[in-house]
C-alpha cells in the first residue's frame, strides 16, 4: 500500500513546545446518561447519593489544590479555589436537591439539565471571555457526574505515556490531572487562549493547539502525530525527515530541562572569563518569576502586544503602568526592556468586531502585503493615542527600576526621532503634573529591517541601545517566509549575509559605545551561539526556558576559539557550505 | 429590626463579573448574615452564589443594583460597594 501523505493542520497555538505520540480521542461523554424517574420512597436515597458525589468532588478538588500548592503556579490554585466555591454554591447544593425532590428524576438528569440551562444562557452572550468561563461550571458539574457514574470517567492521569489527546474541548480539571509525561500534547476543536485549561497547559509545559478539526483524524491512519504548540501546527503521517527534525527539537527541550537544575546559579561566562549576559524574552508579567528562577540577567524583550490577548483590547495606560511597575520592582535593578506593541500588518488580533478597539485594525484593513505593511512602530505612529498611553505607562514605571523603551521595526531614523520627541514632551507634561519620572529613559531601536541594519552606524549614534531581532531580519534580508514550507529552506540565520550584517552592527554599536542585544530564536540555537559570541555579541535575550542551554553553551567556549570560528565563518559565501562547516566545528566543542 | 438597603454600582474591572470576582464576592459575604441580591437587566439573583453571579454575565460598565436585607445590612452594603469600587482587587 502506498504510504499516506504527510498532512499539516493549522490551528491556534496555545501552549508552546513539541509533542510526538499516538493520538487518543478523549471524551467526557455526558450524552448517553439515561433519564430515570424515581419513586417518592427512593428520593431520599438519590439525594444522599448526590450529596455523596458532591462530597467526593470536593475532596478531589482539595486534593488537586494540595498537589498544585507544592509545584503548581498560583493561577491553578485560584482556579481550583473557585471550583471549590462552586461545589458549595447553593445552585449546586440546595437548588439541585430541591429539583431532585420536585422533578423526581435521577440526579444525573437534573445536573445535565442545569448544565444545559447554563449553556443556553451563555450561548447568547457574544463575549469570548464569558463563554470561556462557562467551562468552569461545566467542569465542576462533570466532576460531580463522574462521581455519580464512577465507571464512566476517563482520566488523563491514566492514559498511556506520550498520548496526543484529541478532544472537542478541555475543561480545567482535565488539564490539572494531566502530567507532561503522559500527555504529549493537547489538540482541541474549540477552546481559546484565555481558557483556564490553556493557562494550566502552559503552566505545566504541555503543548496545546486549538481550533483543529479533530474529526479529520477519524480518516487518517492512526500513526504518530506531531504537535508543535509553538507554531500551532499538527502534523499527521509525518515523513521520516519531519519526524527526525521534530525528535531532535524535542530532545533539545528535554536536555534543556535537565541542564536547568545545574546551570541556573552559574554566571554566563566563557572558559576564559568573558562575561555574557543572558536576558529573558517575556510575554507578560506572570513569567517573570520563572525567568528569574532560570537565572536571567533581566528582561531583554517584553513583548507588550501579548497584553492584548487576555483582554481582547489594548490595555489602558493605568493597566500597563501597574504591570510594568510590578515587573520593574520584581527585577530589583536588573534591566527591563519594554518593546512597544509589535502589531498590525501580519500580526493582527482577531478582535470581536463589536469590541471598542476593533476599529484600529479595520482602519488598516486587509493589506496586500502585510509583512511589509503597517506594523509595529508604523502602526503606533498612526495611532498617537495608543503610543502616548504606552509611553506614559513606561515613564510611570521608569522610577521603579532600570526601564528601557525599545522601538520595533525601525526602518528610518526619523521614527526614532519622533518617538524620542514624544517621550520628551510627555515626560515634561507628566513632571509638570507632579508625576515622578526619571530624567531620561534609554530608547533603543530594533534592528530587524535591512535599511536599519545598513544604517546601523546612524542608528547606533542616535539610539541609546540596539537590539537585533534575528527572526525578522533574516526574513526580510533573505525575502523568505520561514512559515512557508516552500521557502523555509531559504530562511536561515546562518546565512553569510546575516553574519556580515551582524558584524557591521556590532562594530557600529561598539564604535558609539552603545549596548547591543541579540534576540530571536537563533539566539538560543546551540550552533549559532558560539558564532554570535565570536562576532562580538555579549548580551543575548532568549525565552526563559532557553536561558540554561545558552549558559551551558557559553560556558564551554573560549572567546578566542569563538572569534576564530566567526572569522572562518565569514569567509563562506554559500549558505549550505557555511551550515556544514558550523555543524562540524561547533558540535566538537559543544559536546 | 431588619434593615433593607439598595444601592446602584457599576462594574469597573475590565473583565466584568467573571469567576474570580464572583468567588471573591461570595467569600466576602460569608461572615455576614444579611441576604444580598444583585439585580441586573430585570433579573435578581442571590449574591452568595458564584454560579448565579456568573449567570448575569455582567461585563464592564454594567449597572448592578445591590439589595441587602438583615441585621447587618449596612455592613454588607459597605463591603459590596467597596468591593465593586476596588474592582475586587484587580485594579
Amino acid at each position: 500500500m502506498e504510504k499516506a501523505e504527510e498532512i499539516i493542520l493549522r490551528g491556534l497555538p496555545i501552549s508552546r513546545g513539541i509533542g510526538i505520540g499516538l493520538p487518543l480521542f478523549f471524551s467526557s461523554t455526558d450524552d448517553d446518561i439515561p433519564e430515570i424517574s424515581i419513586s417518592q420512597s427512593g428520593i431520599e436515597a438519590e439525594v444522599q447519593r448526590y450529596r455523596q458525589a458532591l462530597a467526593l468532588s470536593r475532596q478531589d478538588v482539595e486534593r488537586l489544590q494540595q498537589l498544585s500548592l507544592n509545584d503548581g503556579p498560583p493561577e491553578i490554585v485560584n482556579i481550583l479555589g473557585a471550583h471549590l466555591e462552586m461545589l458549595q454554591d447553593p445552585m449546586m447544593t440546595t437548588v439541585i436537591e430541591e429539583k431532585i425532590r420536585s422533578i423526581c428524576k435521577n440526579p444525573e438528569t437534573i445536573v445535565l439539565k442545569v448544565i444545559d440551562e447554563y449553556k443556553k444562557r451563555f450561548r447568547n452572550i457574544k463575549d469570548g471571555f464569558f463563554q470561556e468561563r462557562i467551562r468552569d461550571i461545566i467542569d465542576v458539574s462533570r466532576r460531580v457526574l463522574g462521581h455519580l457514574r464512577p465507571t464512566q470517567a476517563m482520566k488523563l492521569c491514566s492514559v498511556p505515556n506520550n498520548s496526543i489527546i484529541l478532544a472537542h474541548d478541555l475543561v480545567p480539571s482535565d488539564t490539572v490531572e494531566a502530567t507532561a509525561a503522559q500527555v504529549g500534547a493537547f489538540v482541541t476543536a474549540s477552546g481559546g487562549i484565555t481558557s483556564h485549561a490553556a493557562i494550566i497547559a502552559r503552566a505545566k509545559g504541555i503543548p496545546y493547539v486549538a481550533h483543529v478539526d479533530i474529526k479529520l483524524f477519524k480518516w487518517f491512519d492512526r500513526g504518530r502525530v506531531i504537535v508543535d504548540g509553538t507554531q500551532g501546527i499538527v502534523i499527521v503521517n509525518p515523513t521520516a525527515e519531519t519526524l527526525k527534525k521534530y525528535q531532535a527539537l524535542k530532545k533539545g527541550q528535554l536536555q534543556n530541562f535537565r541542564l536547568m537544575q545545574n546551570a541556573t546559579h552559574l554566571n554566563g561566562e566563557t572558559i576564559d572569563g568573558y562575561q555574557v549576559r543572558i536576558f529573558a524574552n517575556l510575554e507578560g508579567p506572570n513569567d517573570i518569576d520563572y525567568a528569574i528562577k532560570h537565572g536571567a540577567s533581566g528582561v531583554g524583550l517584553l513583548r507588550t502586544e501579548y497584553l492584548l490577548f487576555p483582554r481582547k483590547r489594548f490595555p489602558t495606560e493605568a493597566e500597563q503602568a501597574v504591570i510594568y511597575r510590578k515587573m520593574a520592582k520584581r527585577l530589583e535593578g536588573r534591566p527591563l526592556v519594554i518593546r512597544t506593541y509589535d502589531i498590525g500588518g501580519d500580526k493582527k488580533f482577531e478582535f470581536d468586531p463589536a469590541s471598542a478597539d476593533a476599529h484600529y485594525f479595520t482602519a488598516i484593513g486587509d493589506e496586500p502585503n502585510p509583512a511589509l505593511g503597517c506594523r509595529a512602530i508604523r502602526f503606533l505612529l498612526r495611532f498617537p493615542n495608543l503610543m502616548d498611553a504606552q509611553i506614559r505607562a513606561i515613564l510611570r514605571a521608569s522610577q521603579y527600576g532600570d526601564v528601557h523603551l525599545l522601538i520595533p521595526m525601525v526602518s528610518d531614523i526619523s521614527e526614532l526621532r519622533q518617538v524620542r520627541a514624544r517621550v520628551a514632551k510627555l515626560s515634561l507634561e507628566m513632571s509638570r503634573k507632579g508625576i515622578k519620572v526619571v530624567r531620561s529613559i534609554p530608547i533603543g531601536c530594533m534592528i530587524e529591517v535591512p535599511s536599519s541594519a545598513l544604517l546601523c552606524d546612524a542608528m547606533a549614534k542616535e539610539a541609546d541601545f540596539l537590539s537585533v531581532g534575528t527572526n525578522d531580519l533574516v526574513q526580510y534580508v533573505l525575502a523568505a517566509d520561514r512559515n512557508n514550507v516552500l521557502t523555509s529552506n531559504i530562511y536561515s540565520p546562518a546565512h553569510p549575509s546575516i553574519l556580515r550584517l551582524i558584524r557591521m552592527i556590532v562594530a557600529s554599536a561598539s564604535r558609539f559605545k552603545k549596548p547591543l542585544l541579540l534576540c530571536g530564536e537563533s539566539a538560543a540555537d546551540p550552533v549559532m551561539i558560539p558564532l554570535f559570541l565570536g562576532l562580538g555579541i555579549r548580551d543575548f535575550s532568549v525565552a526563559s526556558r532557553n536561558i540554561p542551554i545558552v549558559k551551558h553553551i557559553i560556558r564551554k567556549w573560549r572567546i578566542l576559539d569563538a572569534c576564530q570560528l566567526a572569522e572562518q565563518a565569514l569567509e563562506y559565501s554559500c549558505a549550505d557550505d557555511l551550515k556544514r562547516f558550523l555543524e562540524e566545528r561547533v558540535s566538537s566543542f559543544n559536546g | 429590626m431588619a434593615l433593607k438597603l439598595t444601592s446602584k454600582v457599576k462594574v469597573k474591572n475590565p473583565l466584568g463579573l467573571h469567576t474570580r470576582p464572583a468567588a471573591a464576592i461570595v467569600k466576602m459575604l460569608q461572615p455576614l448574615k444579611s441576604s444580598v441580591s444583585f439585580t441586573y437587566k430585570n433579573e435578581t439573583i442571590n449574591a452568595r452564589s458564584i454560579m448565579s453571579i456568573l449567570m448575569l454575565a455582567a461585563r464592564k460598565n454594567s449597572q448592578i443594583v445591590i439589595t441587602t436585607e438583615g441585621d447587618d445590612a449596612e455592613a454588607a452594603m459597605r463591603v459590596m460597594v467597596r468591593a465593586f469600587e476596588e474592582q475586587f482587587g484587580e485594579k
